[in-house]
């Protein structure tokens, strides 16, 4: 019973990782598909036989699989009543509801964007594992570390990565770690969400800036009121803000016009309230800056040189940036990536496992082999492992492809927490289970309809390959 | 020639050029480096599970949970004796082994036999039948909830344990059958001829030559379908009956409808990790074996 | 190969053609009867108690109950389920429809032909079209008189079809509520909260003022809480004719009246300054705005919502105490308009004629039963049940809350989005009304909204 491998073969004949057990064991001309070729045993009786193998799988699979196949299929021709009722037939009408409906329409665009990407970067993620892991004595540790996210509940990895995904820094992982690298390059300072409390003295915005509605000569003293600062943790180093007595040169106060409590005048500094330090302040004339300079700590600021003139006084934006707080995980660009990349995380793992058997069965004498004769490891690994590998990658990628098309546990908890986002992440599986949950079943089935047909191609190309392997 | 079993450092290959040689020396540490920072990141989400899981709730809208590391104060151990204290919980997790070990056991069975038939028997539309097998694995669960329901009234089977595992098995066999159909396949032709030349029936011969050399894919197989039942929500929430509910359906019967549920979601989630990951290091070791044993001729 | 396939085709079409047969046929009287016992009503005792004594005995009868409610609610739910079993032997057991979807689970068993024996529906026009499907059973004359005893005639209408009464009030919710920070308020200097809409919206321009980055939370993330805001503003600007009308689609969406509410609404949505960024007000989910109240470090003060803001407040286990730290007032008035109440609530439908379904009907609607309900802790819930008087509520905020309910009498009103076709108003998918003010929020154009609400109303059968 013992062959020879004799030389590595490229070429696998069969599809299944076993083959690569065979590989060792059997000459490249015995076939190992069954043909017509078969020996022994009446015709009659193998069929028996068959039969009675496939019959447990035979009955399940037609009462639990294909008879609501054909359930859907039918009453996807059917319009829906109320309370879930059947309407009267339609044909194709729901399948022409879906194809024009933009939102359906956006589902199946995700839905490219994931079986484009998701599969292949599963299998190389698989692939890129399974190989380096190979040499390492630590392997099952490792494998176990990848393995962990598949053996976690859909709910949990959802709402961990809901959490990661969270869009407070102080909340979500993911905008610690952006704001974090940040704010190592630039820092921002200012007051964001200062702005004045009516248009009676300032108007503009925040993004634009505060400018003074009138103009004020030299010699006079500015009161320029803002409102916003939070009062109960304010910023640190203030103090209380002071009205400049009148002199020369053109000065004023820019303080926060409220305290805590409430109370005081407004539009005049009351005891209590806060000057702010550090405001840039510039002098307009004409509409051209011709000072700028900054209040101190009680908020007063001076133009010494400015002692004859009409003047507007201007607090430029770049006194109210908002502080970086991180991106948009879950908002309208990224969240369908977001998803992407939870989903990656679990299953990763899977094609690792399932490749890593494979390997395991590659047999060693050929590699060795191989290498001896002086090829580099990228070699081996394009030339030897990756062919004996393809029926089991095959696996893995039809699998994920699968997989795929139907993903509905992950996207449907993280796009939860994306609030009035979550219309950007929907698949057709989600989409499904919406037309379920409004009992709107033609249109639910009509989805389900189309996810099957959505997996022929997929098919088509297996057979393909296996009619390829029999003839 | 026979291949070396469980030789996990690959012999060094004569490289050439003074690049490949540096390579070749530094490789080996990078390697490690790298793995070693792969794994630490893929840990994080899930580390970041458990540390919620051990935080006091009270603390979560104040911040992350790495905040932890400055405030240990904040571990407690409350979150786990909640869920143990409640015994629908702890009922569940019974009912959960009843529905998983047999609808794993029964996927096995039922789907090597017809792997079995579709790589080795001969029947007429062979091909075609296992075309639509394989293409059954796209169909979604939502779609076949209402009628299958229509058929166990009809059955007298609503509520009951079985209604839940013979769901999952159904839809668990498409990829059985792939799967276990493709390995099979590979199963050199002369290991059955010579057995049924002794006289074998097809019966032994699947029992005694064809499961033990598919061992790697039913391993991997087992797994895969342990999981997801294990992990199964929308199946046992429509089927189950209301003493027959895995601990899936009593977990997210605590969640709370107006208010975020970490506290009971995070360490439920880590108890009902802990007995598929036994099961993957007990059928891990399993199947390399299994391969092993299988080359070994 | 040409046999077996054609083979294969017929068997899976016999099955189809069975089931959709089945499934078709159901329509009338469709429920299926598990006790396999015709009900017996008992003899409604005279004056239409419902007390204790007038219930049957049902030894050892069980029943199902379907109901969303978990956790907490759940235990508070299970304590009337134990009242009702010890005063009549009977063995109710109650079913969560665990993971937020019991419309699609119970959609499915009633589909399947196994529902429950009796469900608690949140969505009047569920209760609809359940009827006209001849799914659910008219509760028998000693619950219908239980009910009218209890409950203001406003709560029976909305389970009547056909002239039949078919489901029972239970519990309630106040929408009619805006819950606020004291503290805010203190440290902003407003010292009683408003009742009219301008000083709404001034003493947000206020607390925007003192500090507060943004002073309304909205949780524009959940559709449903836009529609809330939107009745409350209609039923003051229109009145309570209208609204009826508006809510059963006999007056559009593009009449005027229902401008001038969007318009009174675009005054505080539009405002930046009070509710925010848009974009981020939209990403916001309900219980996340209720923690943007109530965490330490809270960045806003105001949050509306309906009386289970105290729900997330405990759930979330926010450092804010309702009653001291956290209080509510009234949802202002518009232009003078009179107090109207806006609520939602539970009603109980029968599926099947189990014995035990009618008598547990009547327990429901009497007080005894709602007694039961709120004083388990940490239910939460209210009840809009005329003879509860506040005092049996555990809290003084319940039991204001609850007086609000029952004072209004006839002049409550039940949210309008739940009473529409659950396409339209009950749920997050485009085309429904929830995503078209989720766009209101966005971009302020009262004209676009009201033409896209209208489209997507009409669009939808079943009002």
């Amino acid at each position: 019973m013992t062959r020879d491998t004799g030389e590595p073969v490229a070429e696998p004949v069969g599809t299944g990782p076993s083959v690569l057990v065979a590989e060792s064991k059997i000459s490249p001309e015995t076939s190992v598909t069954s043909g017509p070729r078969r020996r022994g045993g009446a015709p009659g009786e193998k069929r028996w036989l068959a039969g009675v193998f496939l019959a447990p799988a035979a009955v399940l699979l037609l009462a639990i699989l294909c008879y609501p196949l054909i359930y859907s299929v039918v009453r996807s021709l059917f319009s829906d009543g109320p309370a879930g009722a059947v309407g009267s037939f339609t044909g194709l009408h729901n399948y022409e509801e879906i194809f024009t409906n933009n939102a359906i329409l956006r589902s199946v665009v995700n839905n490219i964007i994931w079986v484009v990407v998701v599969p292949a970067a599963v299998t190389i993620l698989g692939l890129m594992f399974a190989v380096l892991t190979e040499r390492i004595r630590w392997a099952t540790a490792f494998k176990t570390v990848l393995f962990v996210p598949m053996a976690i509940s859909g709910l949990a990895v959802g709402v961990t990565f809901a959490l990661i995904y969270n869009d407070a820094p102080s909340r979500g992982l993911a905008n610690t770690v952006t704001v974090g690298i940040h704010d190592i390059f630039s820092q921002s300072t200012g007051y964001p969400g200062e702005h004045p409390r009516d248009a009676s003295v300032l108007t503009g915005s925040e993004g634009k800036g505060f400018t003074t509605k009138k103009s004020y000569p030299a010699g006079s003293v500015v009161e320029l009121p803002l409102t916003g600062l939070s009062l109960t943790s304010p910023p640190p180093g203030l103090s209380a803000a002071q009205t400049p007595k009148a002199a020369t040169a053109l000065t004023g106060v820019v303080w926060n016009d409220f305290k805590l409590g409430g109370g005081g005048t407004v539009g005049r500094v009351d005891p209590g309230e806060l000057g702010l330090k550090g405001v840039t302040v510039q002098a307009l004339q004409n509409g051209r800056v011709v000072a700028t300079t900054t209040t101190d700590g009680s908020g007063t600021f001076t133009f010494s040189k400015l002692t004859a003139g009409q003047f507007t006084l201007r607090l430029p934006h770049g006194n109210f940036t908002e502080p970086f707080t991180g991106l948009s995980w879950l908002g309208q660009h990224l969240i369908t990536w977001a998803i992407i990349i939870a989903y990656l995380w679990v299953y990763a793992g899977f094609a690792m496992v399932l490749l890593a058997a494979g390997m395991a069965a590659i047999p060693r004498d050929a590699l060795e082999a191989a290498r001896m004769d002086g090829a580099t490891e990228w070699q081996v690994f394009r030339r030897i492992t990756v062919p004996l590998l393809t029926p089991v990658l095959l696996v893995v990628f039809v699998t994920m492809v699968i997989n795929v098309l139907k993903v509905f546990d992950v996207v449907f908890i993280i796009s939860q927490s994306a609030g009035a986002n979550q219309k950007y992440a929907q698949v057709l599986a989600t989409q499904l289970y919406q037309f379920y949950g409004t009992q709107q079943y033609g249109l639910a089935s009509a989805i389900g309809v189309i996810l099957v047909a959505l997996v022929l191609p997929a098919m088509a190309f297996n057979i393909r390959r296996f009619r390829k392997d029999q003839g | 020639m026979t291949t070396t079993a469980g030789s996990d450092l690959v012999t060094g290959a004569i490289n050439r050029g003074p690049i490949a040689r540096v390579v070749a020396r530094t490789s080996g540490g990078a390697l490690r480096l790298f793995l070693i920072a792969v794994g630490l990141i893929w840990l994080i989400p899930t580390f970041g599970l458990l540390v919620e899981s051990l935080r006091d709730p009270q603390t979560y809208q104040g911040g992350g949970w790495w905040k932890v590391f400055a405030h240990p104060a904040q571990l407690t151990f409350n979150n786990y004796s909640a869920i143990f204290d409640d015994s629908a919980i702890t009922n569940s997790f019974l009912n959960t082994v009843y529905i998983t070990v047999p609808a794993t056991v029964l996927v096995v069975l039922i789907g090597s036999a017809a792997g079995y038939a579709f790589a080795w028997m001969e029947f007429p539309g062979r091909d075609w039948y296992f075309l639509v097998v394989v293409g059954l694995l796209v169909i979604p669960i939502q779609i076949a909830l209402i009628p299958v329901v229509k058929l166990y009234g009809i059955l007298n089977i609503s509520g009951s344990l079985i209604s839940v595992i013979l769901f999952h098995v159904s839809f668990g066999l498409p990829f059985a059958i792939f799967l276990l159909r493709n390995y099979f396949a590979g199963i050199p032709r002369d290991l059955m001829e010579a057995a049924r030349m002794d006289g074998a029936s097809e019966g032994r011969i699947f029992v005694r030559v064809i499961l033990p050399l598919g061992l790697p894919a039913i391993a991997s197989l087992g797994i895969f379908q342990f999981l997801w039942v294990w992990n199964d929500l929308l199946v046992a929430l429509v089927f189950a009956g209301p003493s027959n509910q895995p601990l899936t359906v009593a977990l997210a019967s605590q969640t709370r409808q107006f208010a975020s549920s970490i506290d009971i979601l995070a360490p439920g989630a880590f108890l009902s990790l802990i007995v598929p990951l036994i099961v993957f290091l007990a059928f891990q070791r399993f199947f390399v074996q299994g391969v092993m044993a299988g080359s070994v001729k | 190969m040409r046999s077996a396939k054609t083979s294969l085709a017929v068997a899976c079409a016999a099955f189809a053609t069975a089931g959709l047969l089945a499934g078709c046929g159901s329509s009338g009287g469709g429920a299926t009867n598990t006790a396999g016992n015709t009900a017996a009503a008992p003899p409604p005792a005279s004056g239409a108690s419902s007390s204790a004594a007038t219930l049957p005995q049902l030894s050892g009868q069980s029943f199902t109950i379907l109901g969303q409610w978990t956790g907490g609610e759940q235990k508070a739910f299970q304590a009337v389920i134990d009242k009702f079993d010890s005063l009549t032997g009977a063995k109710g057991q109650y079913q969560a429809a665990a993971g937020g979807d019991e419309a699609g689970v119970l959609n499915t068993k009633v589909q399947g032909g196994t529902p429950p024996d009796i469900a608690m529906l949140a969505l009047p026009g569920a209760i609809s079209d359940y009827a006209k499907a001849g799914k659910i059973q008219a509760v028998d004359p000693a619950v219908a008189s239980a009910v009218s005893a209890n409950y203001a005639s406003v709560w029976t209408d909305l389970a009547t079809v056909g002239g039949k009464l078919y489901g029972v009030p239970f519990d309630a919710s106040n929408k009619s509520t805006v819950w606020y920070s004291t503290k805010a308020f203190s440290d902003a200097g407003i010292s009683s909260p408003p009742t009219t809409w301008a000083d709404f919206l001034k003493d947000a321009k206020t607390l925007s003022a003192s500090g507060v980055t943004v002073p309304v939370s909205i949780g524009g993330g959940d559709g449903w809480t836009l529609t809330d805001w939107f009745e409350n503003v209609y039923i003051r600007t229109a009145g309570l004719d209208m609204y009826d009308k508006l809510t059963h689609h006999q007056v559009k969406w593009t009449d005027p009246s229902v401008t001038d509410a969007l318009n009174v609404l675009k005054q505080l949505f539009s405002d930046t300054s009070l509710v925010g960024n848009p974009t981020d007000a939209l990403k916001v989910t309900f219980p996340q705005s209720v923690d943007n109240v109530f965490k330490s470090n809270a960045k806003s003060a105001i949050v509306y919502e309906g009386s289970f803001v105290a729900t997330t407040i405990t759930g979330d286990k926010l450092p804010a105490k309702v009653g001291t730290d956290a209080k509510f007032f009234a949802f202002p008035s518009v232009n003078g308009s009179k107090a109207a109440i806006v609520g939602g609530g539970d009603f109980a439908v029968a599926f099947t004629q189990n014995k035990a379904v009618q008598p547990f009907l009547q327990f429901l609607a009497s007080p005894e039963a709602v007694k039961a309900l709120v004083s388990s802790p940490g239910s939460g819930f209210l009840s809009a049940n005329k003879n509860v008087p506040a005092s049996d509520y555990p809290d003084a905020t319940s039991g204001e809350l609850a007086k609000q309910m029952v004072d209004a009498g006839d002049n409550f009103r039940f949210d309008m989005s739940d009473q529409a076709p659950a396409a339209f108003g009950g749920t997050p998918n485009q085309g429904g009304e929830w995503a078209d003010l989720q766009n209101f929020l966005k971009t302020g154009n009262v004209q676009a909204t009201q033409q896209a609400l209208e489209q997507h109303a009409s669009a939808v059968k079943g009002w």
